[in-house]
């Protein structure tokens, strides 16, 4: 198989922003030879290297693909405008960075979708590759084009496009599919029969096998599979305990973001926020053992030479064993100039008390809380009940161990938030800013980092309606003129940025026309905030014939079926809909590691839970 | 920490996708590659202690360096193939390295000592030698050869030692020799859009770097 015309590259190279993006050759690539692999997988997320280098699930598919002795695995990403004009003037299709094959040359592409806004991008994607967009194109001759990541639990809006659809965790399910179409494509399977093989496997979804009708209103009538062996649900896949985790990782030669050792101590939160859709989908809670981490940096310092790690989770401060772990991770590296940043802590002082544990060993800058919500009664909407006093302490105690700094999370646009509650979280701002200032003077900074709830699939407010713009932006501008000469930072972000994630979120089947639509009017790099592809947007929706409210500020039924009702995250509808009336009643639920309420994760894998004590699972 | 630290001089080959790491970039891949090693390396004392590496001269995006030099510090005195043996395994394959010396702490710095530096540049198969070797004379027959850069013009005439086409290649190669010094740095990419020809076409590789004798 051939590569690429090299000189030709290196010509373009030379005209276009940060070459090292497009060329690979980092410590830790690897490289096997093409011609002596049976199966060829390009590894793709679709936005800049920058951006998606640093994806710990590409690390760690790359690294469990690539252990196979005749598997490959390479990597591409979306190029930047200029490389893009570059390789569509002179035909250049696009390559991997690893042996700079074509796309269209492997035998398999593996999308990465953790996030909705890069869809378009996905699309650009296959199109430089010259790979038919359209599932329904593509023949033996094209590679299987597989997608996966936390935005593939609503599948639906990238269905048209998507040969197969791993939803819930890739670490076993991705080698499985893959030996799988191996054996298929032995077997002189056709396309048709390897999908339909395919579906088979257990978190497996092939959108071509499944007919939806839709009402004249636009509402799904049924959802359900064209033949009667295919699966009514797809549940999604889960590890039971969590991999080894890959330590031989790709040290970028440019700079990209999170440019550290990242690793995870623990997937899953056990709070129950219900606006958190990384809440609901990455249940249940599974903590890696705090040995089990220090040998992860140990051997993942040696082979990168980093000198900053990140040690991840949705909640930190959550992990069993975390105070033991600060304290071990203080002691191993605190000679060694390596860097130690603990995101995601709970509001307590217990978590200032951690930071502390890392004393002079983690990154300068501030400190950060999310308390999303102000007043009681958006707290306990939320599920994310904060205690005055509690607050307050934990601010004080942020000041008094050194902070000058302190970064807060909110959220505007909750069900039933009304102006005071948006008042509440300005004076909390002011609050905690007159706070710093007793204790510190006047050199206390205080930022509040307001983001727009979008009511996302799976969680217990998927039914609610997106806040208009206008709503949104009265929010904003109450804050901004709240905080005028406050001296408090306020980020945000633009509404109408919002209205698009919540379309690419909440889409039905139907509105991957909307996608291919909007693509082919210009819009990409969705994720990169200017909303200038708006007017696309809706340009694309008007010519498909779709209403756009009607995805995002429609209130929608509870007995309605919802594009993503197939999807099943072990998290029942009907626990969903219990949480929802809770909601409405302003009753909150503790961790649920104190008291099960019954979502589902244990009827739906309870089975998987090792019998071993040391493996721990946040059930009861 | 002992007070005495040790000085290594590296050079090192700079190849293949590297080319298309740039200077500060290619910084940081070095600091990595030697946290990697393991070896006891020297760090600035203050409160945010970095890695005493100093590289001689940033080469253009693009160039094949083959002689590259720089510098870095270890607290205690290592046997350089001990040193040798362990950066094998740690520089990204196409960082190769040519030589290590332990050299005297009181020396310059690679950057203050730089003089000039020698490129041979690989032309498109379809320039003309004799042509080509014309229109160099001509060109520097004149008095000056302002180029721009940014916002300052810079003469770069006076920043041309020495050049040939050497007439016992098989290729059509230009041998340049330009002044490296900070203040005064030859571009040989500014030198081939002068003679009408696109750096893009060419292969460019620095091949020797020379600095003051102490």
């Amino acid at each position: 198989m051939q590569t690429i015309n090299l000189n030709q590259l290196e010509k373009i190279l030379y005209h276009v922003e940060k070459p090292g993006r497009y060329v690979g050759g980092e410590h830790n690539q690897i490289l096997k030879d093409w011609d002596h692999i049976r199966t060829h997988v390009c590894l793709v997320f679709p936005d800049i290297y920058d951006i998606g280098q640093p994806n710990l699930g590409l690390a760690i598919l790359y690294d469990i693909l690539n252990q196979q002795p005749d598997i490959l695995a390479e990597r591409a990403f979306a190029p930047w405008h200029d490389l893009e004009a570059q390789l569509r003037e002179n035909k250049i299709p696009l390559f991997s960075l690893e042996s700079k094959h074509p796309l269209a040359q492997f035998d398999v592409i593996g999308l990465s979708l953790p996030y909705e806004s890069l869809y378009t991008n996905a699309l650009n994607v296959l199109d430089l590759a010259g790979i038919p967009l359209l599932a329904s194109e593509r023949g033996s001759e094209h590679p299987l084009i597989i997608a996966g990541g936390q935005a593939c639990f609503n599948p639906e809006p990238m269905a048209d496009f998507i040969d197969v659809f791993l939803i819930g965790e890739g670490e076993e399910v991705t080698l499985e599919v893959i030996r799988a179409f191996e054996q298929l494509k032995k077997a002189g399977a056709d396309r048709k029969a390897i999908l339909q093989g395919l579906s088979k496997i257990p978190g497996v979804y092939i959108p071509s096998l499944y007919e939806i009708h839709y009402a004249q209103d636009g509402i799904i009538t049924s959802l359900m599979p064209s033949e009667p062996w295919v699966p009514d649900t797809v549940t999604k896949r889960i590890v039971s305990q969590l991999p080894p985790h890959p330590t031989r990782l790709i040290v970028p030669n440019i700079e990209t973001v999170h440019d550290r050792l990242s690793i995870e101590i623990m997937r899953g939160c056990t709070r129950g926020c219900r606006f958190c859709h990384a809440g609901i989908v990455n249940r249940p809670v599974r903590e890696r053992p705090v040995s089990e981490i220090l040998q992860i940096i140990e051997d993942g310092l040696a082979s990168t030479g980093y000198e900053e790690i990140g040690l991840l989770s949705l909640s930190s401060s959550d992990h069993t064993q975390i105070l033991e772990l600060t304290k071990a991770v203080y002691e191993k590296l605190h000679d060694r100039k390596v860097s130690v940043s603990l995101p995601s802590l709970r509001i307590a002082s217990f978590s200032v008390e951690l930071m502390d544990e890392l004393r002079d060993i983690r990154p300068g800058g501030g400190f950060t809380l999310a308390p999303e919500a102000a007043s009681p009664r958006m707290q306990a909407i939320i599920n994310k009940p904060l205690d005055d006093e509690v607050f307050e302490e934990t601010v004080r105690t942020v000041f008094e161990h050194g902070w000058l700094s302190l970064k807060l999370y909110y959220m505007i646009g909750l069900p039933g938030e009304t102006m005071e509650d948006v008042q509440a979280i300005l004076d909390a701002g002011k609050r905690v800013q007159a706070i710093g200032r007793q204790i510190r003077g006047n050199r206390v900074r205080v930022h509040l980092s307001v983001g727009n709830f979008i009511p996302k699939p799976h969680t217990p407010f998927q039914w609610y309606p997106l806040n208009s713009t206008d709503e949104l932006q009265a929010k904003l501008d109450l804050l901004k003129t709240g905080l005028h000469r406050t001296g408090i930072k306020l980020s945000y972000n633009i509404p109408d940025n919002t209205l698009l994630e919540a379309w690419l979120s909440r889409g039905d089947r139907r509105f991957g026309q909307v996608i291919l639509r909007a693509w082919k009017l210009g819009a990409k790099f969705d994720a990169w905030g200017e909303n200038t592809n708006m007017p696309l947007w809706r340009q694309a929706f008007t010519e498909i014939g779709l209403d756009p409210d009607f995805y995002a500020y429609r209130e929608r039924g509870l007995d309605e079926v919802l594009p993503w009702d197939h999807i099943h995250t072990g998290v029942t509808k009907v626990f969903l809909k219990r949480d929802l009336e809770w909601s409405k009643l302003g009753k909150t639920r503790k961790d649920c590691r104190e008291q099960c309420y019954a979502c589902g994760i244990l009827d739906a894998f309870g089975k998987e839970r090792p019998v071993s004590p040391l493996v721990y699972w946040g059930c009861p | 920490m002992s007070s005495q630290s040790i000085r290594i001089r590296m050079t090192y080959a700079k190849l293949g996708n590297l080319r298309f790491v740039g200077h500060l970039d290619l910084q940081r891949v070095f600091e990595r590659a030697l946290r990697r090693t393991n070896l006891p390396l020297r760090y600035t004392q203050g409160f945010s202690p970095h890695m005493r590496v100093n590289l001689a001269s940033a080469l253009p995006l693009g160039f094949v360096g083959q002689a590259e030099q720089m510098d870095f510090w270890l607290d205690q005195d290592i046997p350089l193939n001990e040193i040798s043996s362990r950066l094998l395994t740690s520089l990204p394959a196409e960082l190769i390295l040519k030589d290590l010396q332990m050299i005297d702490n009181k020396l310059p710095s690679l950057q203050a000592s730089l003089l000039s530096s020698e490129y041979e540049i690989l032309l498109p198969a379809e320039i003309d030698r004799q042509a080509l070797k014309d229109q160099i004379n001509t060109l520097l027959d004149q008095d000056t050869l302002p180029v721009q850069r940014r916002k300052k013009t810079v003469d770069l005439k006076n920043l041309i030692l020495e050049w040939q086409l050497p007439s016992d290649s098989p290729e059509t190669l230009l041998k340049l020799s330009m002044k490296s010094s900070p203040l005064e740095n030859g571009r040989p990419d500014e030198f081939l859009e002068l003679l009408g020809i696109d750096p893009a076409d060419c292969l460019v590789t620095r091949t020797k770097l020379f600095f003051e004798e102490e």
